[in-house]
């Protein structure tokens, strides 16, 4: 499909940009390990920035949950880089991973309690309404 | 480890379909549409983590993330929900200076973050020199051992027979005490979230905030524990 569109490239870009996308182009054809951890980057900033900004405490507790599964796919994609390189123990990733979701569960189920028991006693799931720690 | 042909392709969709629905559950207004957009984000990963050939994973990412963490999440915004959100009258974000200063704070981070994935990738590169091409038909006379499925199209793997193996063998104590602590979350799960009026009638309330709530509402007497 990229035959049709290679001439008009060509037509359209001087020689070192020509250079640079077929590079480029290469490259994107041939995601590797770096495009995972990239994606897994920018899964773990989006759910930062939700934390930081957000005020709605459920939505915080996803944000959360975001941040995690980005690291699980930085696992993933390392057991994968290792298995192909032949090391013994690629499979520890998967298993850091098992052990990451569950945790994640037990977190949600905590951080729920919480939320309910917060909005029995406050009426609000807006964080800089709960401020009874501050002063 | 490189992608190539359709799994390239199912890459970029699958990944740019993950970071979307990421940004769209950080940004709707409604949480239900946030939880859905995470179901969504979760899905896209977990079919990244089958071209990982993780499918293991990915099924118990599906199952528990999406089956059960997902549907907890909606009981207790369904439970909270504030109508004055998606009315539109409320503010979701905080004030402006703490969203400008963590969206700086997270260009940094970005920043910080694919540059390092940048110079480590090269150093990894260095020690590892194989070509996408080398490294494809390596994983070719790979799948040429594994055995042939039914339908004779494609292949069986063992990836989830292994990760079992490994486990068992080296990971059975942290997965007892990963079952413990789950039951540790349930039944504190189940502490917090109830209500005084339970509490109550479990005696297990403090006897002067009792005192204090049967003043402002004589329902509660009647749960006063007999035993005195």
């Amino acid at each position: 499909m990229l035959n049709f569109f290679n001439p008009i490239v060509t037509l359209l870009l001087q020689e070192g940009l020509r250079a640079r996308f077929d590079l480029m182009r290469y490259a994107a054809a041939n995601p590797d390990l770096s495009k995972f951890l990239v994606i897994g980057a920018l899964l773990f900033i989006i759910g930062v920035a939700g934390v930081l900004t957000r005020r709605n405490i459920i939505v915080i507790f996803m944000s959360i949950e975001l941040i995690l599964n980005a690291a699980n796919l930085n696992f993933i994609a390392f057991s994968r880089y290792l298995h192909e390189m032949g090391s013994v123990n690629a499979a520890a990733g998967q298993i850091f991973t098992v052990f990451v979701i569950v945790v994640a569960a037990a977190e949600a189920a905590i951080g729920l309690g919480i939320v309910i028991a917060l909005y029995r006693n406050k009426e609000t799931i807006w964080v800089d309404e709960i401020d009874l720690l501050k002063w | 480890m490189t992608l190539s042909g359709y799994e390239a392709l199912f890459f970029w969709i699958f990944g740019l379909a993950a970071i979307f629905a990421g940004l769209l559950t950080v940004m709707a207004r409604n949480a239900v549409h946030s939880a859905l957009f995470l179901i969504s984000s979760l899905v896209s990963v977990a079919a990244l983590f089958i071209l990982a050939r993780a499918e293991f994973i990915a099924g118990v990412q599906i199952l528990v993330y999406v089956g059960g963490v997902m549907v907890l999440f909606l009981f207790v915004i369904m439970l909270v929900n504030v109508s004055a959100e998606e009315r539109g009258q409320e503010e979701i974000f905080n004030n402006q200076r703490q969203v400008t200063a963590s969206l700086i704070f997270c260009l940094l981070l970005v920043g910080g973050v694919l540059y390092s994935v940048n110079q480590g990738y090269q150093g990894l590169k260095a020690l590892h020199p194989t070509t996408p091409e080398v490294a494809a038909a390596q994983a070719a006379t790979r799948e040429q051992s594994l055995p042939t499925s039914a339908t004779g199209s494609s292949k069986i793997t063992n990836d989830s027979q292994g990760l079992g193996g490994v486990l068992y063998r080296y990971a059975s104590l942290p997965f007892e005490i990963a079952s413990v602590l789950l039951l540790v979350a349930i039944i504190g799960s189940v502490m917090l979230a109830r209500t005084l009026r339970q509490e109550a009638s479990a005696d297990d309330v403090d006897p002067e905030t009792l005192q204090d709530e049967i003043r402002r509402d004589s329902e509660f007497a009647r749960l006063e524990p007999k035993s005195e």
